[in-house]
């Protein structure tokens, strides 16, 4: 049985659905996130395994404990919010020892885990300061350092990450992903930030209108995105309409340009169905080995330099196509309306949706 | 050309400018002077009443008069011990009152803030008859002792307060985030009562002091409540002294302005000038 099991789990607004149906069984120590664009139900989902909104309907169950109707003050769940929501009249001793001290624990045992949470955490020189008196960052590590002092059994994450600015942002996630490993904690992550999601987790849960979406490891979720919306949620796609030609064969026409596609429910398609196809921009690639499967004519509409990232507007046919290649100072970029040829795997030509 | 023209003007323009900027401060300095003067002066005659409580020599005898006069301190403690009482009253219904107004009943908002505003609305003289209306016969007989009508005072003083201690503890949870730091003291284990001691009433505090000064301010010298409910507190004291001395309620004013300004030089203090402290930078 699962560590931590949402079981049919629904939340209800007056007449609206935060949360639908929601089902999940999350492993002891595993990193899971919520990825969503505003509004989709991930933190509501996340309020409901704190204790803060009961579900509607459903069944949240911890360490085979059923927790549903259980007080948020009683589940040994800690949490860490965007707002960082420290104590203001507290130090960061103060601050870290308050779940203990609320858990009349001795005061040597309180005073050695606040010690012991402030090493983990790098902030040994700041224990007696007041929260206004730290950064961003800071602030969050402290808060970080305060849900885990409680020893708790799930630590949950509300876009913890999303007040502060670029370079810590990045940095601090990596801190929360070593110290949640190192203590083997189970955690449950929301934001709305894909690459967060993607470079942290062990898996992602996409949400979208309080439903689930997909479930899979990062690597399943960008490279084998289930349906439309993950797959222009998650990264970067281009998308355009075609026809199935040869269902058995994987062949479909886009503008009269022939695609092969390695769907592997595609055969059951008929002839002259309409769907939509979906090409990540870093799959094409410029045709130097002419046996790959998709080898299309092209005219280079554009060319964006962005670093690390070169990123080349074509259109073949009638549709306009975003590739993306990697930079290098040697990089023999085309002229611009200068005809050329592109390619990409069959496994590269995603089958998402019917048109 | 265009370059030219423009200098020219900017030329002419900066002096009338500098001659306007001056009649503004010459004029602001005025309504600030007769501001003060018009503050002062009665402070400084009143001073100067109170001091002249020995024939052609000024000096302190109203004041000792008024500190030997033995019912002076009974009513001055006495007034004290009911601000207290009242203070604590009043923040034990408005803070939780506030506070879940806050947290859970955000559209009360209006109604509550109707219901702290209506000591403004009814006359000291109507509510005060009205109480002793209402509690003077059973089943509410509070009026039957001295005790009892001190004990239903405290608790009129506590609702006189309710404008300005809801006002206060409002601004003082709208400068916290609330919900936030509720939510974290609930996922550490605290429970309702913890979370209010704790963390917010030490998040308030600057807001519970101006509440609790403005509230004893307000106590200290309340006259007509306290003299139709016949209770010897400071108010009743001063109506006395006011009809049978002379030098001595000038000197009972100084010194009733004394602790007025006592109050709010604490509130200055508390604050750093700055009003309500957050956290959460």
């Amino acid at each position: 049985m699962a560590y931590l099991t949402l079981s049919d789990v629904s939340k209800q607004f007056s007449d609206t659905f935060a949360v639908k149906d929601f089902n999940l069984d999350i492993e002891k120590g595993e990193f899971v996130s919520f990825l969503g664009p505003s509004g989709c139900g991930k933190t509501t989902t996340l309020r409901m395994v704190a204790g803060f909104e009961i579900p509607t309907t459903g069944q949240i169950t911890l360490d085979g404990r059923d927790i549903t109707n259980v007080p948020p003050n009683q589940r040994n769940v800690g949490m860490i919010f965007q707002s960082y929501a420290l104590f203001p009249n507290m130090t960061v001793s103060q601050n870290i020892g308050f779940g203990l001290r609320v858990r009349k624990e001795g005061k040597s045992e309180i005073n050695d885990r606040v010690q012991e949470m402030i090493s983990l955490i790098n902030l040994e020189q700041h224990a007696h300061k007041y929260p206004y008196q730290l950064s961003g960052g800071q602030q969050q590590r402290v808060s970080l350092a305060r849900a885990l002092a409680i020893r708790p059994e799930v630590l949950l994450l509300d876009e913890p990450l999303s007040a502060l600015d670029a370079k810590i942002r990045v940095s601090l996630r990596a801190e929360i992903r070593a110290i949640q490993k190192r203590l083997g904690i189970t955690a449950i992550f929301v934001t709305h930030d894909q690459e967060e999601a993607l470079s942290i987790s062990d898996r992602i849960v996409v949400m979208n209108a309080g439903e689930m979406e997909q479930v899979g490891t990062p690597f399943e979720i960008y490279n084998f995105p289930k349906t439309q919306f993950v797959a222009n949620f998650v990264g970067s796609l281009n998308n355009a309409d075609a026809e199935v030609v040869d269902p058995a064969n994987g062949i479909l026409a886009m503008d009269g340009v022939h695609f092969k596609t390695a769907e592997e429910d595609f055969a059951n398609r008929r002839k002259g169905d309409k769907v939509k196809i979906s090409i990540r921009p870093e799959r094409f690639s410029f045709a130097a080995e002419p046996m790959k499967d998709n080898v299309v004519d092209c005219i280079i509409e554009n060319i964006t330099f962005l670093g690390s990232v070169v990123r080349i507007q074509i259109s073949i046919g009638n549709t306009k196509f975003h590739m993306d290649t990697f930079n290098n100072p040697f990089l023999e970029l085309p002229a611009i309306g200068a005809k050329d040829q592109v390619m990409c795997s069959k496994e590269a030509v995603l089958v998402l949706e019917t048109a | 050309m265009t370059l030219s023209s423009n200098s020219a003007s900017s030329v002419v323009k900066a002096p009338e400018k500098k001659s306007s900027l001056k009649a503004n401060q010459f004029w602001a300095r005025v309504i600030f002077s007769i501001s003060v003067l018009y503050f002062l002066i009665p402070l400084v005659a009143t001073f100067y009443w109170s001091l002249r409580g020995k024939k052609d020599v000024l000096g302190f005898e109203a004041y000792k008069k008024l500190f030997a006069d033995t019912n002076f301190l009974p009513a001055f403690s006495e007034s004290i011990v009911n601000a207290i009482a009242a203070i604590f009253l009043s923040l034990l219904i408005i803070v939780p009152t506030a506070y879940w107004v806050t947290l859970r009943l955000p559209k009360l908002r209006p109604v509550v803030e109707f219901i702290t505003l209506l000591p403004f609305v009814i006359p000291a003289i109507v509510l005060v008859f009205g109480l002793i209306r209402l509690y003077s016969r059973p089943p509410l007989l509070w009026t039957a002792t001295y005790d009892s009508s001190r004990v239903l005072l405290v608790c009129v003083y506590a609702a006189l307060s309710f404008p300005y201690m809801f006002r206060s503890v409002d601004n003082g949870l709208r400068a916290i985030d609330v919900r936030a730091l509720t939510e974290a003291a609930q996922s550490l284990g605290a429970n309702w009562v913890t979370i209010l001691l704790r963390v917010i009433f030490p998040n308030l505090r600057t807001a519970l002091l101006s509440g609790a000064l403005l509230t004893f301010a307000i106590v200290i010298g309340e006259l007509t409540i306290a003299l139709y409910m016949a209770q010897h507190t400071l108010g009743p004291y001063m109506a006395d002294l006011t009809r049978s001395k002379v030098y001595e309620p000038s000197a009972m004013a100084i010194v009733s302005f004394a602790i007025t300004w006592a109050a709010m030089g604490i509130i200055q203090l508390v604050t750093g000038g700055q009003g309500q402290t957050t956290g959460g930078h």
